[in-house]
């Protein structure tokens, strides 16, 4: 956790100078902008993580590991895509639901399968990606991803997975 | 949206707080709701400090001057560049689609706007900071490397594959 701080401390520290530096104010208005979106998903982020202090009390442990567990194999993969592309709605709700998931015992090949997955082929997208640019387009892009997610999820567990 | 997507949260949390209920009464409910309250809580420092490079990366990257990278190339040049202004893109769908269609109005290849669509999906530099925060540095290293090829090589597949497609795209789009 504290490393984790310090991680993000760093890169905060150095656009805030970077953006003081350059003397237009753009250090205050990163502030503000970044304090904007905070209170503005901070209902959202209530609400997420109260689905996720009830989702770990009640979902059974050992049927979510052995669907998505470390030792799911390529099935746990391919269901871990199969949610990613069902999960609704946008980074500050899913990426806390995943993180629960994760601490509960989802394999790490199959967190980055559902990483990928949902943010790259998330059905709720490809509507708003069709209606930008036409269903050719979500069709050709969405297929040649199709296989990747669990790919990316194979190629983690290989070179990340094991020891935690 | 965000709308929408609070009320159908609440009604998630509200039928959560049900089930918790029937299966363990008040004493289950509280623990859940305190489980979810505490591990917020435990996270706030990080989410402050996401938000915090959110916010200074949107001020200090405007959709304009990424867009304006993202015009500079075709092929190979083109592909490479759509991944990086993919990547420092900010905002959500409503911003980068609307973005990916003027390009296509404006001419821009099949595989650009595949690589460009994918790197902001997959390489998010905004979004990155939050995902470290409540995902952990492992599974955050590993997500980036493991798909740090994915955007180049889907531009480059399906501008190989169907590169032609993008007429008939681009005369749907108009019409």
């Amino acid at each position: 956790m504290t490393l984790a701080i310090f991680t993000l401390l760093i890169p905060a520290v150095i656009l805030f100078v970077y953006a003081w530096r350059r003397g237009d104010g753009s250090h205050r208005r990163g502030l503000a902008r970044g304090g904007q979106t905070l209170l503005s998903v901070l209902p959202l982020l209530v609400l997420a993580f109260t689905t996720i202090g009830f989702v770990s009390v009640l979902l059974p442990q050992e049927g979510l590991q052995n669907l998505i567990g470390p030792d799911s194999g390529w099935k746990g993969l391919l269901r871990a895509q199969g949610m990613g592309m069902l999960m609704p709605g946008g980074p500050y709700v899913v990426i806390p639901l995943i993180s629960t998931l994760y601490q509960l015992g989802t394999g790490l090949g199959a967190t980055v399968a559902l990483v990928t997955s949902w943010s790259s082929l998330s059905l709720m997208n490809a509507l708003w990606e069709a209606s930008f640019l036409g269903w050719r387009f979500t069709v050709i892009r969405w297929t040649l991803l199709l296989p990747f997610p669990v790919l990316v999820g194979l190629l983690a567990e290989a070179l990340f997975g094991g020891t935690s | 949206m965000r709308d929408h997507t609070t009320l159908i949260l609440g009604g998630i949390v509200f039928l959560l707080a049900g089930a918790a209920w029937l299966s363990g009464g008040w004493g289950l409910v509280l623990a859940g709701f305190m489980g979810g309250v505490t591990t917020l809580l435990l996270v706030a420092p990080l989410l402050l400090c996401a938000f915090l490079i959110a916010g200074l990366i949107q001020v200090l990257l405007t959709e304009e001057k990424v867009t304006y990278w993202l015009g500079e190339g075709s092929g190979w040049r083109g592909i490479f560049l759509a991944c990086i202004s993919g990547a420092l893109m900010p905002g959500g769908p409503y911003v980068y689609y609307p973005i990916a269609a003027t390009l296509l109005r404006a001419g821009a290849s099949l595989g650009v706007l595949v690589a460009f669509v994918s790197a902001k999906s997959v390489w998010p530099v905004v979004r990155l900071p939050l995902e470290f925060a409540l995902l952990g540095p492992r599974l955050t290293v590993a997500r980036i490397l493991t798909t740090f090829l994915v955007p180049p090589l889907l531009g480059f597949l399906s501008q190989a594959l169907a590169g032609r497609q993008v007429e008939a795209i681009r005369e749907n789009l108009k019409s």
